[in-house]
């Protein structure tokens, strides 16, 4: 073959030119763009705008100023979400679960339909919709533009400068800091912001580490829970300082395993995968303020809640089904939850939420809601709820506090129900993206279930020494 | 016996229908295809939104666009299919951005390859702009963020650059949509044939490697008559570039 | 129900277990999985290699010696060089054994394979320099020859591995090292260092912490007994000859000494300017090409931009851009100082 034959001279040049090709070009190519640009490149004085970046260069990676800032701006991006999603929140659920979805029942039942249907299609399906919407769509519309105009002005490489050396010694890139962050909002975006990591290794470790990041989906249920048990511990001044610590500590850890999964990863699986590290920092740009709120919602937050919504449809039916249909006497929901209690009962959880965590897997909004259904049915409260299958929450966390004492909650039921929310597989949503992005089922896998093991075993260990101790 | 007719695109000279299938992109209803390549943070998306009118979102960010962005737009009655490329500094390394960037550039030829530079650190931004040059003989280089090179008070003869690279300059503003009719004209005219470029080859080349570059060059050219970048193609194999060594065992290059 | 007591026993338990069976390297599990490996060829392999290292050293080997540089069952090893010399890859010569011709040729191909590997790891792969050698261990005897040629043709045919080590054609051709180790120069001798010796352990961890790279030049100021002590690229190393004599030194020609002005980038303070002669040959795949990439190349100037909050990262101005990289990076570029900084206001 001819074509063999200019491979094998090329061969024998690359043997003669041995090791330092990639060098001579680069530095050929380098002089030649050197000279181009001298022909035509005329630069006049000083240039003030320089000075201006500089000078604010200097501030925000200053040995004083530089984390004051970084923690203040995440703080208020944090509050602004949290606090700021309340209220459209609340409209939403008020419209989509308290307007709408009686009335698409009663109607759709009055033209005819069986009422089987009607419960599968609008209590399964669209209640698990519509949850999800309520739950994520306010916050992701906030947190999503602030993050992005950040990323706009030139901020966050910044902040990646200045974190490196922390995500450095747990085998981690800088720009993790930032992916991590996006997590606290969502972990399927912050999974695809991992593409700003252009090291193979670390972006690995940024992708797999990602769910160790509490996101919108948690942060409901978290502060849910730490109000209803872990407040109520001391005196009502305290409840809300305490509860509010309790939410805090469980991002910290978050934080810690993200550090501690990321050592042990590069140490061990990801250890021959190549690594390399550059971060340009880009001059500041002033931000197109409208553009970016604009493209930042269709970009990120719409596409992610379409994945959302495409998962949380059929879990919606799912979780309507099993709660409906029977074998011999009892429903799948029962059965399954009498058998899951023994494993819930040595990690210190119990049937029905292991069974919640397992067809709310889609989405962590849909999990409280799941597990007082589940909860009201296995234990036969009448007056409360909506029926078998159909999800609901509480105006009131007192109200649902009880239902969930009834159920068999105890304060360690409540710590470690907070530690499996952390501390489990990432949904659906983000695992379908950890595979679109790393195109590989073995890290899929990894991702996935790691942290559930990480879960098992903590919540095994505490549920253990707390009943020798307590 | 009968004959398939090609469809007129098929046979004409500004198409290569097949490879450009091969890497995913849709030419039904296409007239041109048109490339946009750059380093990250040149304002890369910004220059494909003006052109196409989508909104892509374009962060402040080295490395934004990992998968290919594709739009359209229509100019003198011809329909354009515009493909956004990965950002990178360099065409030369292993990672997987700068793979699909070349690979696209050298298999895909799309019949103008646009070149984002940031008019401010365009010394650096040449580097790619050189590689690609080694590649294409179709390009127009477009010159962006002409404003913020202005408020550091840098000024570019473009008359010059575009002299000394070979190929049509368009300086442009992409956020305020400065020069972007002109940079559609442009791309208008190097897709048709009406301005043909002469791209600026790599001189300072040392000695050992530009003859062995000639070398190869010479061999390449027996078996593959007409290839127009024997030379990008010698380099790649000097490096030991599998994808081109896989591409020269099975002949991919006679897709002419 | 158990007690909660019984159930953390259990735990802790299987934790144990499954430590012991699986911990790295040291675990029963890859302990017995290496013990089947251990077959009688890769047995005969690293006897093979041994020899060739002991020849090369102008040394010469016994069954004993051999036999006490191993934790294998002497018994094993006596039948296995009885096997060796059936198969004419060895003799013995007065009690010493000798490789022959064919065992020569062995050695040398599973040397290739070893050293081809390394390079392959350095090239193309994250592994720390510190895992290449015992990988490559693993992986020379399970490559056979026509694989290593793909593979050397993959690499380009590379001359020398990592550690500046020859590698050895396919023919058995093998180059010599060049240079003498560093304790034999006189002071005042200016030398480049050629080849870092990776074995035995215990040294190269030494050297290796001393973060020398191949390829530097070395001015040997003070050479006694206890110790010597050079400069490196603006940096004073001292160490003892034990160690020292594991790094090979080239004495330079008189032209080939570059004034004493060279430094490394990680040592370039605020305000000062620079400009780039190379990057180390330490400083491989795709790390060294993406700084070439980035503009870090021969005659470039450089500046010091800004250093992060905890020292490191730090970024640096090169043509018209603040690009960061950590000071581990940092350490491979090589700058010569610029004096007089006209923008010292």
């Amino acid at each position: 073959m001819k074509t063999n034959k200019i491979l094998n001279i090329s061969n024998d040049l690359r043997w003669q030119i041995g090791d330092g090709f990639h060098d001579k070009l680069t530095e050929g190519i380098y002089s030649d763009a050197a000279q181009i640009a001298q022909n035509s490149v005329f630069k006049k004085g000083a240039t003030k705008h320089f000075r201006f970046d500089r000078v604010l260069d200097k501030i925000v990676t200053s040995k004083i100023w530089g984390f004051p800032i970084m923690i203040l701006i995440l703080s208020v991006v944090l509050w602004l979400t949290i606090i700021g999603a309340n209220y459209p929140s609340g409209l939403l659920s008020q419209l989509l679960l308290d307007t709408i979805h009686p009335w698409l029942k009663e109607t759709t039942i009055s033209i005819g339909f069986p009422i089987w249907l009607a419960g599968f299609l609008f209590d399964g399906v669209y209640l698990a919709l519509a949850w999800v919407i309520a739950v994520m769509l306010p916050p992701m519309a906030i947190f999503f533009p602030l993050f992005t105009l950040l990323e706009d002005f030139g901020y966050l490489p910044r902040a990646a400068f200045n974190l490196d050396n922390l995500f450095k010694k747990s085998g981690a890139h800088g720009k993790q800091a930032l992916t991590m962050s996006m997590g606290f909002g969502c972990n399927a975006a912050g999974v695809v912001a991992t593409r700003i990591i252009d090291s193979p290794r670390e972006r690995l470790i940024a992708i797999i580490t990602n769910n160790f990041s509490l996101c919108n989906g948690r942060w409901p249920t978290q502060i849910l829970i730490a109000s209803i048990f872990i407040g109520a511990m001391v005196p009502k001044g305290f409840a809300g300082a305490l509860s509010t610590l309790s939410v805090i500590t469980i991002a910290l850890l978050g934080v810690f395993f993200t550090f501690a999964v990321s050592y042990f990863l590069s140490k061990t699986l990801l250890k021959g995968e190549v690594s390399s590290f550059t971060l340009e920092l880009p001059p500041y740009r002033p931000p197109v303020f409208w553009k970016t709120i604009y493209t930042s919602l269709i970009d990120r937050t719409l596409i992610v809640l379409w994945r959302a919504c495409v998962f949380a449809a059929p879990a919606g039916a799912v979780i309507w089904l099993i709660a409906n249909i029977s074998i011999g006497n009892i429903t799948i929901a029962h059965w399954m939850i009498e058998h899951l209690n023994g494993f819930g009962f040595l990690i210190g959880l119990n049937g029905v939420i292991l069974l919640a965590y397992i067809v709310a897997i889609p989405a962590n909004e849909i999990v409280i809601p799941t597990i007082l259904m589940l909860t009201v049915m296995s234990v036969s409260i009448s007056g409360v709820g909506e029926g078998n299958g159909v999800m609901f929450e509480l105006e009131s966390a007192t109200a649902t506090g009880e239902i969930l004492r009834a159920g068999g909650w105890t304060l360690l039921t409540a710590v470690n129900l907070m530690l499996f929310s952390l501390l489990h597989n990432p949904c659906s949503t983000t695992i379908y993206t950890i595979y679109k992005e790393t195109k590989s089922v073995k890290w899929t896998v990894i991702a996935s279930v790691l942290p559930l093991i990480i879960g098992f075993v903590v919540c095994f260990i505490v549920a253990q020494v707390w009943r020798i101790l307590v | 016996m009968q004959t398939v007719t090609k469809s007129a695109c098929d046979s004409c000279e500004y198409s290569n229908t097949s490879g450009l299938k091969k890497l995913g992109i849709n030419t039904d209803d296409t007239d041109f295809v048109v490339a946009l390549a750059g380093n990250p943070n040149t304002g890369k998306s910004t220059v494909f939104n003006a052109l196409t009118g989508l909104r892509q979102h374009t962060g402040n960010w080295p490395g934004k666009t990992v998968t290919r962005a594709e739009g359209g737009y229509s100019f003198n009655e011809k329909k354009y299919k515009l493909v956004d490329l990965p950002g990178t500094y360099s065409l030369l390394s292993t990672s997987q951005d700068e793979e699909v960037a070349r690979s696209f550039i050298l298999f895909g030829k799309p019949d103008v390859t646009v070149i984002v530079v940031d008019a401010s650190r365009l010394e650096r931004n040449l580097n790619l702009v050189l590689q690609i040059l080694e590649i294409t003989n179709k390009a127009v280089l477009c010159l962006n963020l002409m404003d913020e090179a202005k408020r550091m008070e840098i000024e570019i003869d473009d008359r010059t650059l575009a002299r000394d690279l070979g190929i049509p300059v368009i300086p442009t503003s992409a956020r305020s949509k400065v020069g972007i009719q002109e940079l559609i004209s442009t791309i208008h005219k190097v897709a048709t044939g009406e301005i043909i470029c002469k791209p600026h080859r790599i001189k300072n080349v040392p000695k050992q490697i530009n003859n062995a570059i000639e070398k190869l060059c010479v061999e390449i050219e027996k078996e593959y008559p007409n290839i127009p970048n024997s030379r990008w193609i010698a380099l790649r194999l000097l490096d030991g570039d599998e994808r081109i060594i896989e591409a020269v065992k099975t002949g991919e290059f006679i897709t002419e | 129900m158990a007690s909660p007591i019984t159930y953390l026993l259990v735990f802790t338990a299987v934790i144990i277990l499954l430590v012991v069976l699986f911990y790295p390297k040291g675990g029963i599990y890859w302990r017995l999985k290496n013990s089947f490996k251990n077959d009688s060829k890769t047995l005969i392999e690293d006897i093979l290699k041994k020899l060739y290292h002991a020849e090369d050293g102008g040394n010469s080997l016994s069954t004993n010696d051999i036999i006490s540089s191993t934790n294998i069952r002497p018994k094993k090893i006596i039948e296995t060089i009885a096997q060796m010399e059936a198969n004419q890859l060895i003799n013995f010569n007065n009690g010493t054994i000798k490789l022959t011709e064919n065992g020569m040729d062995y050695a040398l191909r599973i040397i290739r394979v070893h050293r081809l590997w390394e390079k392959y790891l350095s090239e193309k792969t994250g592994f720390d320099k510190k895992d290449w050698h015992d990988i490559a261990e693993k992986m020379e005897h399970k490559l056979n020859t026509k694989q290593a040629k793909e593979l050397a043709t993959n690499l380009g045919n590379p001359r020398f591995d990592p550690h500046g080590d020859p590698i050895p054609t396919e023919f058995g051709e093998i180059e010599a090292i060049q240079g003498k180790p560093m304790p034999v120069f006189k002071e005042g001798t200016i030398g480049r260092i050629v080849h870092i010796e990776d074995e035995p352990d215990i040294i190269y961890q030494q050297i290796l912490a001393e973060d020398l790279h191949i390829g530097s030049h070395v001015h040997i100021v003070e050479n006694n007994e206890k110790r010597i002590v050079f400069h490196s690229e603006g940096e004073e190393y001292v160490l003892a000859p034990i160690v020292a004599n594991n790094i090979t030194i080239l004495q330079l020609l008189k032209d080939e000494i570059l004034e004493e002005n060279t430094f490394r980038l990680s040592s370039l303070k605020e305000n000062e300017s620079a400009k780039i002669i190379g990057i180390s040959n330490e400083c491989r795949g795709e790390m060294r090409r993406r700084l070439l990439d980035l503009g870090f190349v021969l005659n470039t100037t450089i500046e010091l931009d800004l250093i992060s909050p905890m020292n490191n990262p730090r970024s640096y101005l090169v043509r018209n851009t603040a690009i960061a990289i950590r000071n581990e990076q940092a350490k491979f570029i090589l700058i010569e100082k610029i004096k007089n900084h006209a923008n010292s206001n």
